[in-house]
């Protein structure tokens, strides 16, 4: 077994190595057969962990590190198959889309190194349980995906969200470490262990705020969400798919770590994490109707379902405080299949997001249209995905969100009242959320796929290759797996939360099974709707065979010179919501108004753009003053070699003559 | 089962006794009230007009909005029977399900590119959005109430514990009749008999659907009107058997098609400007259901 975890970063060296040396046409090959060796040894640990066999063992890490603890426990299993499979599918839809940069090798050499380093480096981070060994595989999780998200790093707009997403995640990594050392001035250790000690005698809540704004960076919580939508958009599909499927849900692998060590506070934490992750839902699905940039879209969809994912959390916390476990399994629950859920969907839209924009060239959805007509399968599996990510049934979505409803009714039959008011509302929000998500997803669908296209476009487009189709309906079988055998899956995550929480062994609640039931039932329930769906379908092909059937114009309401130009944008479509919600929703217009003397017009400009109303009230405004501050001390760098030569000598002088008072003293 | 049988039976009725309503109210004989029926009979028969814009989702579309609303409709329980469909959270299901029909019919409007269908897709789609928390802070207030969160169960025990509920459910009643009023797209949100494309909600979105499709999603409507009817009726109705309850049904589901016809007789649409905030007004009146429901269970102290 322990062969196994070390062949995993064995296997990953090696194929670098191959990588390197391969000619550039087979690297993408090398670098799937890499991940798939390694994702099998790790996932076969995985599984093991999960039927029981728990897998621990310890290496010295030197005198710092001390002792360092390697365990995949079941929390951990489920993330590592999670990360394998959507790796997998990755690195094979990204052979297909990278194919076009088969000459820039060496540029490809680096990614696909990359890209081998980035899926060990995320299986690493779930099994490490020591801080410092930790906090080095998740920096070089951080760094090997900024390298992957600049692959065009010809375009300075890629590389600034390089830069961003870079410092982003080293803000993370300040807020980890200062707890982590927190943690190891109270206890002396850097194993994972000493959370307990720690959590056993001290306040649970600040140290807790400190690991969830560390983690909540990397998830995507408001306000710290503001990297998701810059490097998303920038980094290539395949990379995208992966962040967002897998990366983000390492920060709340990271939140779920901390509380399992968690032992007071549970009340107030879960009430910060509801309020956040209510907020967070509601405003990244309300900005994700609104942008024209379909990754962005996306990418703003990712920070709505983290904060699914985190009202299913807080939901278990509630749980854990009121000593409720079937409040505490719903809610974990919920939130841990929430996580695979957003996975599958969520890869998948990137990825066929990622088809259009490589046929196309382009991630302006108003400038597309009539897409389903050149590109049907990529269509297909982009239906399957936004009515998947929506919630609805027959698909999975469906599944994870309606246990986080169950979780809610259960918590708002509580006897305090302010735990029902904070329920209810949550309540509101999960809905208000799935209506929104309705308006952004049909919007896309139909903006990007239906009617004729709006513009020409300057590339011919074409149906993408099987290398990029194949990863998809991969995917689209793993969620119909979930869709219609949910109690399988229900299964696991019950092992799960039976060894969640050491401190708090919660044991199956009574009702807990009967949910499982509940979701074969559900499950039923869907195939009822597929199945009524065919008979209604065949009914209609039995009853108009032979009719009269015509094409004809579409109804133009008595205009006969309509254009496509014409056809609804998705700017309109979404724009009496974005009038409704301007407060948050802020929308910047360039232009110059009519003078009174223009009496011959010439032509005009009209730009308009959302901004992101926390980057531009929080982090804009910090960083201006900053630079304020900052500008101050331009002196030091005026760009004269004289100067830093005095500078280097005042340097030394300084150390010189402090060494000589320290020996004095 | 019963349900089902009875919401078919309002369905065939309803629309026809509001649009008789209001040509008396306006001084018109008017049709018979099973027009609407014969109507969408004949669609059912008739040949079809594609447009050449359309994809393969404008055919499917019209499909899976009524399969929807029919799988919803299996949801709903009448009275002392519960529906084919009934589990804990249901309402959930009914919900989405419905959400999943109003997903294809709004692509399946944005598949013909006009800018109309597309207009009142967009504003389905928002005020739908709205109402959606008015839906779900109401049962959900119910679900406190009784401690059952199934249809069936809260319906069954809403009125065990004190007549007070009576008052929950009138208010309930409104919040679902003005929902029902939204999603069948009729005043005062959306009328029904506008000529013109710019004003239209509903009606444009399925301005180039014709034949059997029309009449499938004509008859969905139908159905949606007889579903939100028979929880409205489900408010009221408790245990009492079926001898006085089915009786009662169809009077309730006569006195409602006739509410309808005079309110739409006598009011005039709303600005749609502010057809928004008045379905936000729909979710405070569920708050005020949910607090009445707070103190009713003692749970403010």
């Amino acid at each position: 077994m322990v062969e196994l975890i070390h062949s995993s970063w064995i296997i990953a060296l090696l194929g670098a190595l191959v990588i390197y040396a391969v000619p550039a046409s087979q690297k993408a090959y090398v670098a799937i057969i890499t991940i798939m060796l390694s994702a099998l040894a790790t996932s076969w640990l995985a599984v093991s962990a999960l039927t029981g066999n728990a897998v621990s063992f310890i290496f010295w890490g030197g005198e710092l590190m001390r002792d360092v603890r390697v365990s995949i426990d079941a929390l951990s299993a489920w993330f590592i198959l999670i990360i394998n499979f959507t790796v997998i599918t990755g690195v094979i839809y990204g052979s297909g889309y990278l194919r076009v940069y088969n000459e820039t090798s060496r540029k490809l050499t680096f990614h696909w190194i990359l890209f081998v380093l980035f899926h060990l480096s995320m299986v690493w981070v779930c099994m490490l349980q020591n801080s410092m060994a930790f906090l080095i595989a998740w920096e070089l999780m951080s760094l090997s995906s900024m390298f992957l998200v600049i692959f065009d790093s010809n375009n300075p707009q890629t590389l600034k969200a390089g830069i961003n997403y870079l410092v982003q995640m080293h803000i993370s990594v300040i807020f980890l470490t200062i707890g982590f050392i927190w943690v190891y001035f109270q206890t002396g250790t850097f194993s994972f262990d000493a959370f307990t000690a720690y959590f056993g005698t001290h306040s649970n809540f600040w140290l807790f705020v400190v690991f969830f704004v560390g983690f909540g960076l990397k998830a995507g919580f408001i306000p710290l969400h503001s990297w998701l939508p810059h490097a998303h958009p920038a980094a290539p599909s395949h990379v995208s798919g992966v962040m967002s499927g897998v990366i983000v849900k390492l920060g709340i692998y990271g939140i779920l770590r901390v509380i399992t060590y968690l032992t007071t506070d549970y009340i107030l934490i879960a009430e910060v994490i509801i309020t956040v992750s209510v907020l967070t839902g509601l405003y990244g699905i309300l900005n994700a109707a609104m942008h024209r940039d379909f990754k962005k879209m996306l990418a703003y969809c990712t920070i709505e379902n983290i904060g699914i994912i985190g009202i299913g959390m807080g939901i278990g916390l509630m749980g854990l405080a009121n000593k409720m476990p079937l409040l505490y399994y719903l809610g974990f629950g919920g939130a841990l299949l929430h996580v695979l859920n957003h996975s599958l969907f969520k890869s998948l839209l990137f990825f066929s997001a990622g088809s259009v924009y490589q046929q196309t060239h382009t991630r302006d959805m108003e400038k597309l249209g009539g897409l389903l007509k050149l590109m049907p399968r990529t269509a297909f599996t982009f239906l399957i995905g936004a009515v998947a990510i929506g919630g609805m049934p027959p698909f999975n979505g469906f599944i994870s969100e309606f246990l986080i409803y169950n979780g809610l009714m259960q918590g708002i039959q509580l006897d305090n009242i302010s735990q029902i008011i904070l329920f209810a509302l949550t309540f509101a929000g999960l809905s208000v959320i799935g209506g929104l998500s309705i308006i952004t997803f049909t919007k896309s669908f139909g903006v990007i796929f239906l009617g004729s296209p709006r513009q020409h476009l300057h590339h011919e487009v074409h149906e993408v290759s099987a290398w990029m189709l194949v990863p998809q309906y991969f995917i689209i079988a793993l969620m119909m797996a979930v869709a219609f055998f949910p109690q399988f899956f229900f299964a696991v995550i019950a092992k799960i939360m039976v060894h969640f929480s050491p401190l708090n062994p919660m044991p199956e609640p009574l009702g807990f099974l009967a949910y499982s039931q509940l979701l074969q039932q559900i499950s039923l329930y869907s195939l009822l709707i597929i199945v009524l769906a065919l008979v209604v379908w065949g009914l209609r092909a039995w009853v108009t065979r032979g009719k009269m059937v015509s094409i004809a114009a579409t109804w133009g309401c008595g205009y006969t010179a309509g254009n496509a130009q014409q056809q609804y944008t998705g700017k309109s479509f979404s724009k009496s919501l974005s009038k409704m919600f301007n407060f948050i929703v802020l929308e910047r217009k360039e232009y110059k108004e009519l003078g009174a003397g223009d009496i011959f017009p010439t032509p005009k400009r009209y730009v308009s753009h959302y901004h992101d109303f926390f980057e531009d009230i929080l982090i804009h405004k910090f960083t201006n003053q900053l630079l304020y501050a900052v500008n101050y001390f331009k002196f030091i760098q005026n760009g004269r070699v004289q100067s830093y030569v005095l500078y280097g000598i005042i340097f030394i002088m300084a150390i010189f003559l402090l060494t000589i008072f320290n020996v004095m003293l | 089962m019963l349900s089902v049988l009875l919401i078919v039976l309002a369905a065939s009725f309803f629309t026809g006794v509001l649009i008789r309503t209001k040509s008396i109210a306006s001084g018109r004989k008017g049709p018979g009230i099973f027009q609407p029926l014969y109507d969408v009979f004949r669609l059912f028969r008739k040949g079809a007009v594609y447009s050449q814009t359309t994809s393969f989702i404008f055919q499917i579309a019209p499909t899976i909005y009524f399969t929807s609303v029919v799988v919803a409709m299996l949801v709903v329980p009448f009275g002392k029977s519960a529906g084919l469909i009934s589990f804990d959270g249901d309402f959930i299901f009914f919900a989405y399900v419905l959400g999943l029909g109003k997903f294809f019919s709004i692509i399946g409007a944005m598949d013909t590119g006009s800018s109309f269908e597309g207009m009142g897709a967009s504003r389905e789609a928002l005020y739908s959005m709205f109402a959606e928390p008015a839906f779900f802070i109401l049962i959900g207030s119910l679900a406190l109430l009784t401690g059952h969160t199934s249809f069936h169960d809260i319906f069954l025990s809403l009125h065990l514990g004190s007549s007070v509920s009576y008052a929950l459910g009138a208010l309930g009643a409104f919040v679902l009749l003005m929902i029902a009023m939204i999603e069948n797209s009729r005043m005062p949100i959306d009328d029904p008999k506008t000529h013109l494309e710019l004003t239209m909600v509903h009606e444009v979105m399925i301005l180039d659907n014709s034949g059997f499709d029309l009449g499938l999603i004509l008859t969905a409507g139908f159905l949606k009107f007889a579903i939100y009817g028979t929880l409205i009726f489900n408010l009221f109705s408790g245990t009492i058997s079926y001898q006085y309850a089915i009786p009662l049904f169809i009077a309730m589901q006569l006195l409602l098609a006739v509410v309808a016809g005079i309110v739409e007789s006598f009011m005039a649409r709303f600005r749609m400007t502010h057809n928004a905030q008045y379905i936000v007004v729909l979710s405070s009146v569920s708050l005020l259901v949910f607090f009445a429901t707070l103190l009713i269970s003692g749970k403010f102290i």
